[in-house]
């Protein structure tokens, strides 16, 4: 299983999708911001990153953008969640570095499963 | 993974969620695990918690500990521990009877009751349940659903003398007797096709006090909140949803319901 970072500043949903992961099998890591999402990548080194797009002190893009300048952390895939009908983010994420994005509103089994085919995919 | 020490011993639970606190009992096959999509569906206006009985996954072990009223008591220090004053309580089999026990002892702490697949008597309950060991016993009722294999991983950590106590504790136990004198809102599901316990009679709930009622799933066996989540989960959110001390008779089942994240 994987160590993920959760970067998420509403604290209902970090907690439910912290705890649907680390039941799940993984390793959860979360940050309540762009800024911690940051430091947190850095300390960690996750294998996977999950960001929502919408977050105080530093957005989602700014922190993919600092990752993805960071050499230590810039190979780690970032997915976006955003808000379903926002493509003007959805486009502006892959811009900013993200591979993929996942679609709100989500449930908790969608996630569990569209994680385990994304980490799949890069081989972890 | 979230411990607490009672009675000198670990107890295992875990939690999640924020606002009134909801406590998920589980029964005698598996441990807290597969009330992990319930625990989900409920977070957001409830703090969960989901806690391993004496014998089960991976609260202690101690033979001593695993008759019904001692499981009870891990479940008044549980409340006195976390400073819970007042409790929905959701149990499921033996977590349903243990739930039972507690609110006809604890009226004023229990504010509503689920009970899931408990039986009304002995002679309700399959044979079977006391021949065979845990992992017989969850091949033979958990589905084949993802949450279900969730549940599974867990069953080779319980101590079966945790099952065959209870059980063989019931043939003492009047829980007919110990549900008429409920004076709580209380609700008890059954799954149609449940092997494990008979269904019972409708007319068995006619003669129960006046703030009780009784759904049967009809698509379910012994684990409705998996072999039919959805359904189960918006019932429970319906149940919860009621006002303090009104009775749940007007309860029916509706359309399906997802907790998503948005």
């Amino acid at each position: 299983m994987a160590k993920i970072l959760i970067a998420e500043d509403e604290r209902d949903i970090r907690d439910l999708i912290t705890f649907t992961l680390r039941f799940a099998g993984h390793d959860v890591v979360a940050a309540a911001n762009g800024e911690e999402a940051v430091e947190k990548a850095l300390k960690e080194k996750p294998d996977l990153v999950l960001m929502d797009v919408r977050m105080p002190r530093m957005t989602g893009y700014e922190a993919c953008k600092k990752m993805k300048s960071e050499e230590s952390i810039k190979h780690i895939p970032i997915i976006f969640l955003s808000a379903k009908g926002q493509d003007s983010e959805v486009t502006a994420g892959l811009d900013a570095g993200a591979v993929e994005y996942i679609l709100k509103p989500f449930s908790p089994d969608q996630l569990t499963e569209r994680v385990r085919t994304i980490l799949k995919q890069y081989g972890k | 993974m979230s411990v607490v020490i009672l009675q000198d011993e670990i107890v295992h639970y875990e939690v999640l969620g924020r606002g009134r606190p909801l406590i998920l009992l589980h029964g005698w096959v598996g441990s807290w695990r597969y009330w992990i999509p319930t625990m989900q569906a409920v977070s957001i206006t409830f703090r969960a918690y989901s806690i391993d009985l004496w014998g089960f996954g991976d609260t202690a072990k101690e033979p001593s500990r695993y008759s019904i009223n001692q499981q009870t008591s891990l479940l008044v220090d549980f409340l006195d521990k976390m400073g819970i004053a007042k409790v929905a309580l959701v149990g499921h089999g033996l977590g349903a009877l243990v739930a039972l026990n507690f609110t006809v002892q604890h009226p004023e702490v229990v504010d509503r009751l689920m009970v899931i697949s408990s039986p009304l008597g002995s002679e309700m309950v399959n044979a079977r349940m006391r021949t065979a060991n845990p992992t017989e016993l969850a091949d033979w009722l958990l589905g084949r659903v993802p949450a279900a294999e969730s549940a599974r991983m867990e069953v080779p950590k319980t101590d079966l003398q945790s099952i065959t106590i209870s059980l063989n504790e019931l043939q003492e136990l009047d829980i007919l007797k110990l549900s008429m004198q409920l004076n709580t809102a209380c609700l008890f599901v059954y799954g149609q096709n449940d092997p494990a316990i008979t269904v019972p009679q409708y007319e068995v709930f006619t003669s129960l006090p006046e703030r009780t009622h009784q759904i049967v799933l009809e698509q379910s066996g012994h684990f409705p909140m998996l072999d039919e989540s959805s359904k189960f989960n918006r019932l429970l959110a319906d149940f919860l949803s009621l006002p303090s001390g009104e009775s749940p008779r007007q309860l029916q089942l509706k359309e399906e319901w997802k907790r998503r994240v948005r």
